[in-house]
């Protein structure tokens, strides 16, 4: 079971807790604000309290670090409010401290928060990804890209964008007196979290600074509104299309059904083949085979949609 | 590679155990929540359908086009869930 439906939950309204995960130093707190009960991915706001100190590690999981209020230092460099780290898994990172405190957003995107003390990268590691930059100091606003688009008035920062899954992580705002009357769904989950401001869905009402959703594919959500704006971070899973309507009742099978016609009409020969090719395991050549590797779920033309295996071992000629 | 096998610790699996309890706990009343909700997203419901027969609705960017009264959708008997 994939991370449920968290929307809305409001991180004000509870207090941090000490963060007692194995392996993490003493002095972080943490709010937990959604987990995948599989995996253990999880999204937590964290407070990195006055005089905290990581020595060099890792983690088994990739991550991704926010900071929202104070500063970390990492190595010999200084880290303020704004600053994004994309630390792909097995990937060490410098001595963490934080002198006089911070507020960050910790998103553990494929397994539980872990940290192993460690000098060097693991040795399955793939340090080109790793990414950081300062969202706030270092890019400036655009129009989102995607089509069909948001309404006028809201912006983003792209801070990651993940050439496989085309999963991304933005910074967004909504200029004051932003609005957007339509319904949108997606086909993949998203998350966010308000780090300034208030907007408003027709379905869940206000979210409030502290704000936070961790929304599953296929939800309906909108028409928006804001009244003063508002500064967020968000995240997808996989590529995000705006599947825009205006029936406020539609459920999740109503909107995937719709959104899997629409492929029909849109990639005709492609639906095609997918459904009638007895093997639903197409390869993508940029990327290692599922069959070899043994990573990727598949079926055989049984439906059975989980099935994966070890990687083959090929014959010596 | 997105995530490295490795060995749960029994303290790690203890942690994860509490915080899937503590979620359950945590979504079922942000259900109730938008359920009591409903009463106002009614109301909001019925202000935005005006609306985009009026001003219109957003189909791309600043594109916006006025939706005619038959095409209105009618409310299903089903419960009107929002959080699922």
């Amino acid at each position: 079971m994939p991370r449920p439906h968290i929307e809305p939950f409001v991180d004000r309204d509870v207090p941090f807790r000490k963060f007692t995960m194995p392996g993490f130093p003493k002095g972080m707190q943490y709010k937990m604000l959604s987990l995948d009960p599989d995996n253990g991915a999880c999204t937590m706001t964290v407070m990195y309290e006055p005089g905290y100190r990581q020595p060099p590690g890792m983690s088994y999981s990739e991550y991704e670090l926010f900071v929202m209020t104070g500063s970390i230092t990492v190595g010999d460099k200084v880290h303020g409010p704004g600053s994004y780290f994309m630390v792909p898994a097995g990937i060490t990172i410098g001595a963490l401290s934080s002198p006089r405190g911070a507020t960050a957003l910790l998103f553990y995107n494929y397994g539980e928060p872990s940290f192993v003390e460690s000098d060097s990268d693991h040795p399955r590691a793939e340090r080109a990804r790793f990414a950081a930059v300062n969202a706030y100091d270092d890019m400036q606003w655009t129009s989102t890209n995607f089509f069909p688009a948001t309404a006028p008035g809201c912006l983003v920062k792209v801070l990651h964008f993940d050439e496989r899954t085309q999963a991304f992580t933005f910074l967004y705002c909504m200029t004051p007196n932003f609005w957007q009357d339509n319904i949108s769904y997606h086909d993949c989950a998203e998350e966010a979290y308000h780090i300034w401001g208030t907007s408003w869905m027709m379905q869940f009402g206000d979210l409030p600074t502290g704000g936070y959703f961790y929304r599953p594919p296929y939800i309906n959500h909108g028409a928006f509104g804001c009244k003063l704006g508002t500064l967020a971070i968000g995240r997808t899973d996989s590529r995000l299309y705006n599947h825009f309507h205006f029936n406020p009742w539609t459920n999740i099978e109503e909107n995937r059904e719709r959104a899997a016609s629409r492929i029909q009409h849109w990639m005709p020969d492609l639906y095609k083949w997918i459904n009638t090719h007895g093997h639903n395991h197409p390869v993508d050549f940029d990327f290692p085979h599922g069959h070899a590797h043994g990573d990727v779920p598949h079926h055989h033309g049984d439906g059975m949609v989980e099935h994966r295996h070890k990687a083959k071992r090929r014959r010596r000629k | 590679m997105k995530s490295i096998p490795h060995k749960r610790s029994r303290e790690v699996e203890a942690w994860l155990k509490r915080e899937i309890a503590e979620q359950k706990v945590r979504y079922r009343k942000i259900v109730a929540e938008q359920d009591a909700l409903a009463p106002k997203r009614d109301k909001w419901v019925a202000e935005f359908l005006q609306r985009i027969q009026t001003r219109g609705t957003h189909v791309h960017f600043n594109m916006m086009r006025k939706v005619r009264p038959e095409e209105i959708p009618v409310k299903p008997k089903r419960k009107f869930r929002v959080v699922f």
